[in-house]
């Protein structure tokens, strides 16, 4: 018998029972429905990453840091022994850069600007118009990436904004009332503390003797100083946006002061949680983060930045094509089952076909190919409901994330017709044992039926 | 034409004490173009004897010799080209396919024997037409009658012209008239084909028939009629010259 024949009679025979294929078809169908959802899904969030970080960070772009365990997940023992080139980062102990170290990075000559990083905290701030002392964070302005602004003008990427220079986020508004453009122009200012180590018995009695109490006093309260600057803007917590706590930003030349005013004295002076280093054009950032990490420091690239949300991205994807997964073999055992009643149904006829001369080959084909247009049925049936559901959410998903013109599904013709294959091979298999089953029937049996 | 030779034939079915021998070392020899009759009681072996002879069962011991060639030494693919292009069948029961259409009913030994689909419609409408179903071609086999769908059955089995005809009980479930209609069609093929047809039954009628007459009792063959125009064939000469001489006595007061 020729294929196209037994394909055809394969399919001919699907739609004797159209009740029973349908429904054999649609457990297939959602798992394939899944699938094809979490495909796109997967497809679409990569373009978004993707287009996010092309347009807001400098692929040139490289943080570096002392100790390479910086990027682990894990921080290492939660007890770590005391260094003077430690420090404290948002509760986790890192090793920090010294001067010498930025001197080191900088003569590789891989690098057009070598900008040091500050841990800054503030006593508190002020804005010009209200009397309230807020508390806040505050960071150099990184011209690596571009935010979006509530009101007033960002700096292009690479280009910082000046030294009297301020932005404060859009959360801050809500807090102080009226609108973000009302703060353009306004004054900041923000309030360090110097550290100082503790003064000795003896400073304090010398003091004492010297100036009474007042002179005590005055030795034990650090050392406080106001930096004021200008609010240029007003940054956004916008969907393109990478960064993510709001914070109020300087340059990082204003920074640098604050800095040396905060650490002056101490053996914090001259010491830097990491780097922030643009890698020249031409050279290929990833070459450069070998040879730094070969130097002993530990180095981030915007693309490792891209492989982190990829991670991100891909696990998500892979627990909902678990669950499409967990569907089709939920259906294959559908297949199984359909197909062996429908060889106890059809025994005569098996019997027949073989009487006739029907090889046994060819009496398995036959089956095996009904499984193949039930698996290439349900496969296509679920491709198509997630792709017609991809089109009615698609306006929706952009509008209610605010994404403008990206789409959040993504159908990728290949990868539906990759799995829709995979899901008629999948068919074939499940229909094996039933199809060798009919292919073993004795036809003298089968025959005396009835 | 083909010689149609059966020695020794044994069949056995199970095994050790609930063996049970169906076919007792049967020896024939069926002559170029005859139609055969294989007679005896239910359970006698002579359906047995028909799927041995058609390559369906297996047999331990013994030889079936078509055109010259042992069709029990044949890999089961030799046999089931061997049977698609050569043999076809017709059972008491039909076994049309309801849900096909007539023409896909008879379409199917040219599928299975690889004829090419141009070759095909004008045979299967020819088929259909010799059996006079040809105003049923489109119509779904469950909605013929009885008797139409033995008739599809007919030609299913002569669409691809095969050289031997097998028929069990071909009229057992039908009533007299349509049964002789299915009869004539069956011996006109054989006639005008020239091919050999065998026929289990244990109805007289169709029996007398036939030019030659094999009963099987209990999986011996009881004895075997020839009529009046063949000569007594081969080594069974001595044996059938007997039994030819009885059938004459009979059949010879009406002619």
């Amino acid at each position: 018998m020729k294929r196209i024949d037994i394909m055809k009679r394969a399919a001919h025979n699907l739609t004797q029972s159209k009740a029973r294929t349908a429904l054999t078809s649609l457990a297939i169908a959602v798992g394939a429905f899944t699938l094809t959802l979490s495909l796109a899904g997967g497809e679409g969030a990569r373009q978004y990453a993707n287009k996010v970080l092309q347009s807001n960070i400098n692929p040139q772009a490289m943080f570096i840091v002392k100790d390479p365990s910086f990027f682990d997940v894990t921080t290492g023992p939660a007890l770590q022994q005391y260094s003077a080139d430690t420090t404290q980062v948002r509760g986790t102990t890192v090793k920090v850069l010294s001067q010498s170290d930025i001197d080191a990075i900088q003569k590789t000559g891989d690098f057009t600007s070598v900008v040091p990083v500050f841990n800054l905290s503030m006593r508190y701030l002020t804005i010009s118009g209200h009397s309230t002392k807020y508390i806040g964070q505050v960071a150099s302005y990184d011209d690596t990436i571009v935010g979006s602004a509530a009101a007033g003008t960002l700096p292009k990427l690479g280009v910082n904004i000046g030294d009297n220079q301020a932005t404060i986020p859009e959360e801050y508004v809500t807090t102080l009332g009226g609108t973000p453009a009302d703060y353009i122009g306004k004054t900041l200012t923000l309030t360090f503390a110097a550290d100082q180590a503790s003064p000795s018995a003896a400073q304090i009695q010398q003091a004492f003797l010297s100036g009474g109490q007042s002179a005590v006093t005055q030795l034990v309260t650090p050392k406080t100083k106001d930096f004021t600057f200008t609010i240029v803007a007003v940054t956004k917590k916008g969907t393109t946006s990478v960064q993510a706590n709001p914070r109020v930003t300087i340059s990082p030349n204003a920074a640098k002061q604050v800095n040396d005013f905060v650490t002056a004295g101490t053996d914090k002076s001259g010491k830097y949680v990491g780097v922030q280093a643009l890698v020249k054009a031409g050279t290929s950032s990833d070459a450069v983060k070998k040879q730094i990490t070969n130097m002993g420091y530990g180095a981030r690239t915007a693309k490792d930045l891209q492989g982190v949300i990829f991670t991100f991205v891909n696990t998500l994807q892979g627990i909902v094509l678990g669950f499409g997964l967990l569907a089709l073999i939920a259906s294959i055992f559908g297949i199984v089952n359909t197909q062996y009643i429908s060889v106890l149904e059809r025994t005569s006829q098996i019997g027949l076909m073989k009487a006739l001369g029907m090889s046994r080959k060819n009496v398995a084909r036959l089956f095996r190919y009904e499984a193949a247009w039930i698996g290439f049925i349900g496969a296509a049936l679920g491709a198509a409901l997630g792709i017609a559901l991809g089109w009615v959410l698609n306006p929706i998903i952009t509008n209610a994330l605010s994404l403008g013109d990206q789409q959040l599904l993504i159908f990728v013709w290949w990868q539906i017709g990759l799995m829709i294959a995979a899901l008629v091979v999948v068919a074939v298999v499940a229909g094996w044992f039933p199809a060798r089953k009919a292919a073993k029937l004795d036809p003298i049996e089968a025959l005396r039926t009835e | 034409m083909p010689k149609i030779e059966i020695e020794s034939l044994t069949k056995t079915y199970g095994k050790k004490k609930n063996a049970f021998t169906a076919l007792h070392n049967i020896s024939f020899t069926i002559p170029d173009g005859v139609s055969v009759a294989i007679i005896g009681k239910s359970g006698s072996g002579k359906s047995t004897l028909m799927h041995a002879m058609s390559g369906l069962d297996r047999p331990e011991q013994g030889r079936v010799i078509i055109d010259g060639e042992d069709i029990l030494k044949l890999k089961p693919k030799a046999i089931d080209t061997f049977r698609s292009k050569k043999m076809a069948f017709i059972f008491q029961s039909f076994f049309v396919q309801g849900n096909d259409t007539c023409y896909s009913n008879v379409s199917m030994p040219l599928e299975i024997s690889r004829v090419p689909k141009r070759a095909r419609r004008a045979r299967i409408l020819a088929a259909l037409e010799s059996v006079e179903l040809g105003d049923k071609v489109k119509q779904k086999a469950r909605n013929l009658s009885g008797g139409q769908k033995q008739r599809l059955a007919v030609a299913r089995a002569i669409v691809n012209h095969p050289r031997v005809l097998f028929a069990d009980e071909p009229t057992g479930n039908l009533d007299s008239v349509t049964g002789s209609h299915i009869e004539s069609l069956l011996f006109t093929y054989a006639k005008e084909q020239k091919a050999t047809l065998i026929i289990v039954t244990h109805d007289d009628d169709i029996a007398s028939r036939c030019d030659m007459q094999i009963h099987i009792k209990d999986g011996h063959i009881e004895h075997i009629d020839y009529a009046d125009m063949l000569p007594p064939i081969g080594k069974e000469q001595g044996h059938s010259a007997k039994l030819r001489g009885q059938k004459i006595r009979i059949t010879e007061p009406k002619s």
